[in-house]
């Protein structure tokens, strides 16, 4: 008979998952439905009917049809992803190269230096949106996709910094010494004897900054505005005073979700060392 | 030739001075170690002739030129790190061949050098491993490998074996010697460990608080210690030191030591009146004997002999460490292992004059004993 604290935790377990999963599946199943079946319900007391809705239709491809032809959605989308890449280009290198300055440097005030970078990140997006809001104004940023990528890469630099330098101080510095004296400089024992063992590091940081970037809703709305969408402000004015576009909503989602996705599953091991790398000692 | 010459070296961290005016000379195929404490500069100092700490004050030669400036990769150095350095992420052919990919050498010629030195340390089954998949002492050789493969003109060692198991560094300390002959290459080599430095080393220098306090052979350093830390330091059990006043005058001098007295040899006083005090007085001095130079006796036949009381008796194997309870001060010596002694005995103690030290209770330097080789030059 198993303990009453193990069936507690495995029931635990099972509602989290339905929590976390079951909105996913009703919108990769609403998306493929036409407008009408999406709030279809069975009746009273047809528990199973849930899942044949859920799971058992005439699929159709008409939400993704509409949203791709008769919309912008392509154009946010590919805002989206310059917005991301560019960002993620721009912020990871600049982050590796801090991170490594910080922690292998003896430059003066270091630690201070470092809480400044971390402190960037601790207030709330909407307290610096005002502030943002002139600087870019005044800069001639605004609304213009140059100008959004440089406000992912205000939060996505910091956060580069503080992870990736983590990873730079789990490595001994006797290794990079070990490759000067084997004969190579700073930038070749970096790039042949750092970099390898921190690429899971750099493998996470690129991930997370990722998301980071293509989950904005706030910076993009506000600071993108009209000439830069992306596709959560794109996807968020599916929804007006005057209608409710359900099912383009639910596509347009899950457009959204797979890059996030496969980008996770394809360096998924990355991940998980990356993230735990700098707990152990090697 | 590759002799490492520091002159009027510092190195300072902030306001720390852990260098100070080091001038040291280690002669071309010569087997240096630098000896002391944690703290006391010696791994700074290798780090400095490395080329992997800048220099605060001073100047390094390597072969009769000046490195000060120059990087690490230039100066035809070869070094093996405490923790080994290994590149986890290559195999422990790759990681020997690493040096000599850096210079763009032949792979066939890479190979042939790798597989050699991997011969010589008997680490040839071990090419294709990784260096989690490696031993201790397994690790120690690759990194030694890494070293040799590329017959460098020096050699720094910064405590290569001082992770490894007694029987392991027992093993290992005979393993480098005979490298050091075979290699025929100078060997610069740190540790805190006093057995690595007597058994290994041609000349010794032992550091404290970031000065040298001498520069010498390890016979030298053993039985003519030029200050009172280099002779508690080298030796096991340590030097046992008794606070004294020598009585020097026209007559027999005497080493006061509590309620006792002691006569000083002639061949003692002849040394001092040499070196260092002249005339007559009373002098403070530290009174240093080995545990291996104190005799013990049931009862008193000489003059001289300190009687004590036994505290406690250490049985060793082969020998016994009798702690001896002298006038409040304790004295360690050496016996036989069947010595008969209990605690709470009452013992007597003679001191060999032929062995006995004599040390300046303010400045700690032998008042026997040169302290010349602290500037060593290279004709030393």
């Amino acid at each position: 008979m198993p303990k009453p604290g193990r069936i507690l935790k495995w029931l635990g377990l099972v509602a989290f998952f339905l929590w976390t999963v079951t909105p996913i599946v009703f919108m990769i199943s609403a998306s493929f439905k036409g407008t009408g079946d999406i709030f279809k319900l069975p009746p009273t007391g047809d528990w199973p009917g849930i899942l044949k809705l859920l799971f058992w239709f005439d699929a159709s491809l008409v939400q993704f049809k509409s949203i791709f032809e008769e919309g912008t959605f392509f154009s946010h989308l590919l805002t989206s992803i310059l917005a991301t890449g560019l960002s993620v280009i721009i912020s990871v290198p600049v982050g590796l190269a801090a991170a490594y300055a910080l922690s292998r440097a003896n430059i003066p005030g270091k630690k201070h230096l470092y809480f400044w970078v971390i402190t960037t990140r601790m207030a709330p997006p909407i307290a610096v949106m005002i502030p943002l809001y002139v600087l870019w104004r005044g800069i001639g940023a605004l609304h213009t996709l140059p100008g959004l990528v440089l406000a992912y890469i205000t939060f996505n630099l910091p956060f580069a910094i503080w992870l990736l330098r983590g990873f730079m101080d789990s490595i001994p510095r006797e290794l990079e010494e070990a490759a000067y004296v084997d004969g190579k400089g700073r930038l070749g024992a970096f790039l042949e004897i750092i970099f390898p063992l921190i690429r899971p590091g750099v493998g996470a940081t690129v991930i997370l900054c990722s998301m980071f970037a293509w989950n904005d809703y706030l910076f993009a709305l506000i600071l993108g505005g009209r000439g830069a969408k992306t596709l959560p402000v794109g996807i968020g004015e599916l929804a007006s005073a005057t209608q409710i576009h359900w099912g383009q909503i639910m596509a347009g989602g899950l457009v959204m979700i797979v890059p996030m996705v496969v980008l996770g599953l394809a360096i998924r091991k990355s991940l998980v060392t990356g993230l735990t790398m700098g707990a152990m000692r090697g | 030739m590759a002799e490492v010459l520091l002159k009027n070296v510092v190195k300072k961290y902030g306001k720390v001075e852990a260098v100070k005016g080091l001038n040291l000379c280690c002669n071309d195929k010569e087997f240096l170690v630098l000896l002391g404490p944690s703290g006391c500069g010696k791994s700074s100092t290798l780090r400095m002739i490395a080329g992997l700490e800048s220099i605060t004050d001073g100047e390094i030669f390597i072969s009769g030129k000046k490195v000060n400036q120059i990087h690490p990769s230039k100066r035809d150095i070869a070094m093996v790190f405490e923790t080994y350095a290994l590149y986890p992420h290559k195999t422990v052919f790759e990681n020997m061949a690493y040096p000599l990919r850096v210079r763009k050498m032949p792979k066939s010629d890479i190979k042939t050098r790798v597989e050699r030195a991997a011969n010589i340390l008997e680490i040839g089954s071990m090419l294709e491993r990784y260096p989690r998949q490696l031993s201790g002492g397994q690790k120690q050789r690759v990194a030694i490998g890494r070293a040799i493969v590329r017959d460098p003109k020096v050699f720094l060692m910064d405590e290569p074996i001082s992770h490894l198991d007694a029987k392991l560094k027992g093993y290992m300390r005979g393993e480098l010697k005979h490298l050091h002959k075979e290699l025929n290459q100078t060997f610069v080599y740190v540790s805190h460990d006093q057995t690595e430095a007597m058994s290994m080393a041609d000349r010794i220098a032992v550091m404290n608080l970031g000065e040298l306090q001498q520069l010498d052979t390890p016979e030298n350093i053993f039985n003519k210690p030029a200050s009172q830390f280099v002779a508690g330091f080298v030796g096991d059990p340590p030097m046992n030191f008794l606070p004294c006043t020598l009585v020097t005058g026209a007559g027999q001098w005497l080493i006061e030591f509590k309620q006792f007295a002691i006569e000083v040899p002639d061949r003692v006083r002849a040394l001092v009146l040499e070196k260092r005090l002249q005339g007559s007085g009373r002098h403070e001095v530290t009174l240093g004997i080995r545990p291996d130079n104190i005799i013990l006796k049931t009862e008193q036949t000489k003059s001289g002999d300190l009687p004590g009381e036994i505290y406690i008796t250490e049985p060793l194997g082969s020998y016994m460490i009798v702690d001896v309870k002298i006038a409040g001060e304790r004295v360690k010596v050496r016996s036989d292992i069947s010595f008969p002694g209990r605690s709470k005995d009452a013992i007597f103690l003679e001191l060999d004059g032929d062995h006995m030290h004599l040390f300046d209770a303010g400045t700690s330097y032998s008042l026997i004993h040169s302290n010349n080789g602290r500037h060593s030059t290279l004709s030393d």
